[in-house]
């Protein structure tokens, strides 16, 4: 977590109870398209804007309102032109470094061919270069200044891979071109309905809070996204309350489909506001805020939210909480092990690191092998314990085993935590960690290379430095 | 931070030492974070996608299938540096012993008989306290185990070359201030022609800070009966700089005086207890009620140099990822006013 303890003090307690609880849209002030007066923002004003919180936002998302149906609007209305020039700008994007690369990622095995397509870069988890390349083909003078949808894609393309490739940092400076993302400019102008896909609103949020050094910004920007959730789920709730007496069935799926959308990213945003509380380090308001929401209706929605309270309990120390957060999750097979990840993690939290380790080794002995399940979780937990019960040569064995497993069909982890662990391991175990650290990144590149040869894709992407302690 | 000082060897060869020694800070390990990126929504079918998306699990601190799009994760990562140590916490440290000398080296050397000693000096006292080194004794079933495991951690162990001797201390700070870790390696060093006993001893420096401040009050209340009645009111302020969680805070009153709590253990029917969390200067008010007991012959409690002395406040918290801190103040009570 990075520190953010100026914000300490600055920060006010608010309550966070909002928008974001899916289950009754009219229950709340905020989601009443009247409580809001119905205001135009005003294009792209100047930037000295951010740099104060936004009070309750000139919300053109309201005017979605008036809109009889989200679906339809679209399929008759045509769409406008809007230029987004300002996106194209070459001195937007900065240069990228092999600066802080470990060597062995820096080889030509590891390095993508050159003229790779960005499908392809991505794919093999290339992040650095599908950042760049995503650069290139914003700033390339035949991209079309309105083909919103392109400029948008790869504008999306260029911060996740930022993100992916420890240059977060970066991605909050350039996320500032985007300026006012609740901005008329942003949206059609006859359906209101915004033009950026959903999932870069989403990242902009974040990285706009980070950008502009305002903490709360992120949270703020959730919410307008969860109002405008929340508004069109009514209008859908609506639609579909008339429409069910004529009993349209294709139409009646549509709009069934749309509902469980917007309840997906009400839900998704309540998370993700908890986790911007959190990022902040206000971990209290965090617990509370995740005791306002209520679970969702999908099957594994209960008892992934009651995991994330405990989580967050087991953060704040209080291990009472987090151990009540799951007695009463239900005995099915996969609740089951979640609970016994959380019983295993309070034992840590209890420095009863004897009794965790048990819990994990059952754990791994009852996980399928074929890597789809978290026995990675489970292996490497099982080795921080091993380590604080003084059986470091265990603890590096089952680590070492999970980067490079016997036997070979079982996939191979390079994850930071792993990396990181091993390389505090290694300058534990010797005055030459710098060679085994060295070593080690010279494994997970060639681990990396044969992943993307086997067309596994690089889910593992990119290594830095800080991942091997060098 | 930790300050390793200055190597003190005790012997005087010149020639390198075939161990070395390694320490680190065994905090609580802690959750990874993670900030997993936001997805189309609805997801577009693998044979759509546009290519313009990363794998889901990239963002995530482990190849999870499931996308919890939540910041903490399961996954546990060892303490990145020795952080902040506050009065009232254990301290616990692993030592490393490990034998350095190459595999297949030209100077054929053996090491044995390695063996670790830990003394803390603490700001009070002189002379140094020695620490117990765990692991404890593993469970043993035969004799021949068991002079096995003498050997083992009683006369020290052999290790060979790139093999580690590991152990785990562990030691409750009570005071604020400067702390020196002593650690002393001993082993054996053989070579073809000559064996000697080599050791050297480092010290590692750290500061203990405090963690929480108590301020009390205490004010007479109006008692129906004869013995006194008094509120015993304390302020209690996180001057540490990680949020901590309150677990309990009691009064201890002395013989002749009964007290009780009227804080967040208090619940109405239906509550659950919600314990107090502080920020880095955060202050949390307590609230005792102390009542006097009066002796057989209904005779007051006598007062100490014009104090009655109640008792002590202990104070019980836990901070990141559980990490207990104990604290208990010295005699509170009132004065008495005749």
């Amino acid at each position: 977590m990075e520190s953010t303890n100026r914000y300490h003090k600055a920060l006010p307690r608010r309550p966070t109870r909002g928008p974001l609880d899916a289950s009754d849209p009219t229950s709340n002030p905020l989601s009443s398209p009247t409580a809001l007066p119905h205001q135009q923002s005003s294009g792209l004003s100047s930037p000295s804007r951010y740099h104060t919180p936004r009070l309750p936002s000139p919300n053109t998302g309201s005017n979605l309102s008036s809109t009889p149906s989200f679906k339809t609007a679209t399929s008759t209305l045509p769409l406008t032109q809007k230029d987004f020039p300002h996106l194209l700008r070459p001195e937007i994007y900065h240069p990228l470094t092999l600066i802080d690369v470990p060597p062995p990622f820096r080889t030509p095995a590891s390095q993508p061919p050159p003229g790779a397509s960005l499908p392809s870069l991505l794919h093999g988890g290339h992040f650095r270069s599908a950042a760049i390349k995503a650069s290139q083909l914003l700033t390339d003078p035949s991209l079309n200044p309105s083909n919103h949808a392109e400029i948008f894609a790869l504008v999306y393309t260029r911060l996740a891979c930022l993100t992916l490739c420890n240059q977060t940092a970066l991605a909050a400076q350039e996320v500032k071109s985007l300026e006012d993302l609740n901005s008329a400019h942003y949206r059609d102008e006859n359906t209101g309905i915004h033009l950026m896909p959903w999932e870069l609103r989403v990242l902009a949020v974040r990285l706009q809070g980070m950008g502009y050094a305002d903490v709360r910004r992120g949270v703020m920007g959730y919410y307008d996204l969860a109002r405008e959730a929340r508004l069109n789920l009514g209008t859908v709730k609506k639609n579909l309350a008339t429409l069910s007496e004529e009993g349209d069935e294709v139409e009646k799926a549509d709009l069934e489909v749309e509902m469980q959308i917007y309840e997906g990213r009400l839900q998704e945003l309540g998370v993700r506001v908890a986790s911007a509380l959190i990022e902040m380090e206000d971990l209290e308001g965090a617990a509370r805020f995740l005791k306002t929401l209520s679970p969702s209706s999908t099957a594994e929605g209960p008892s992934r939210l009651d995991h994330q309270k405990a989580l967050l309990y087991l953060c704040l120390g209080d291990v009472e909480a987090a151990r009540a957060c799951i007695a009463s999750s239900s005995q099915e097979t996969s609740h089951d092990n979640e609970a016994k990840v959380i019983h295993a993690l309070s034992h840590i939290a209890d420095a009863n690191y004897g009794l965790s380790a048990p819990i994990w080794e059952e754990l791994i002995a009852s996980s399928p092998t074929d890597g789809r399940s978290e026995v990675a979780m489970y292996k490497q937990n099982l080795a921080v314990c091993y380590l604080y019960l003084g059986r470091i040569d265990d603890a590096r064995f089952t680590l070492e085993r999970l980067l490079a497993p016997h036997p070979a069909s079982e996939p191979s982890s390079t994850f930071h935590a792993l990396t990181f662990n091993l390389s505090t391991i290694y300058e534990l175990c010797t005055e030459r960690s710098r060679a085994l650290k060295i070593g080690l990144a010279e494994k997970v590149a060639e681990i990396l290379v044969e992943q993307r040869e086997g067309g596994g894709g690089g889910g593992g992407g990119e290594k830095v430095n800080g991942d091997f302690k060098l | 931070m930790a300050h390793q000082r200055g190597a003190a060897s005790s012997d005087a060869v010149k020639e390198p030492h075939s161990i070395s020694l390694k320490v680190l800070r065994l905090s609580r390990p802690s959750l990874s974070i993670q900030h997993p990126l936001p997805l189309p929504t609805p997801s577009p079918s693998p044979s759509q996608s546009p290519g313009t998306h990363p794998t889901p699990s990239a963002s995530l601190a482990y190849p999870s299938t499931k996308h919890d799009t939540f910041i903490l994760s399961p996954l546990l990562t060892l303490p990145p540096a020795f952080g902040s140590a506050y009065v009232g916490e254990t301290f616990s440290c692993t030592l490393c012993a490990n034998n350095e000398i190459l595999a297949g080296s030209s100077a054929a050397k053996t090491v044995a008989n390695v063996r670790i000693e830990a003394e803390m000096k603490i700001p009070s006292s002189k002379v140094p306290m020695l620490l117990t080194l765990g692991p404890e004794v593993e469970r043993v079933d035969t004799d021949t185990e068991v002079m096995e495991d003498e050997k083992r951690y009683g006369h020290g162990v052999d290790l060979a070359p790139g093999r580690s001797l590991q152990k785990v201390i562990n030691f409750d700070l009570k005071e604020e201030g400067s702390h020196v870790l002593a650690v002393t390696v001993t082993y054996s060093e053989t070579t073809a022609t000559s064996g000697k006993v080599r050791t050297f001893r480092k010290l590692y420096q750290f500061v203990c800070k405090g963690c929480m401040v108590v301020r009390t009050k205490t004010g007479p209340l109006p008692s129906s009966c004869k013995g006194g009645k008094w509120a015993l009111e304390a302020q209690l302020e996180n001057c540490g700089e990680e949020t901590i969680t309150l677990d309990s805070v009691i009064l201890e009153a002395r013989k002749g005086f009964k007290s009780h709590g009227i804080n967040w253990e208090v619940l109405r029917e239906g509550e659950g207890v919600e314990r107090p969390v502080l920020m880095p200067g955060d202050v949390q008010q307590v609230c005792f009620l102390v009542e006097e007991i009066l002796g057989p012959d209904e005779r007051e409690q006598e007062p100490v140099d014009g104090r009655l002395i109640f008792g002590i406040l202990s104070l019980g918290w836990r901070g990141t990822m559980g990490n207990r801190g104990f604290l208990s103040t010295g005699d509170l009570g009132a004065k008495v006013t005749s």
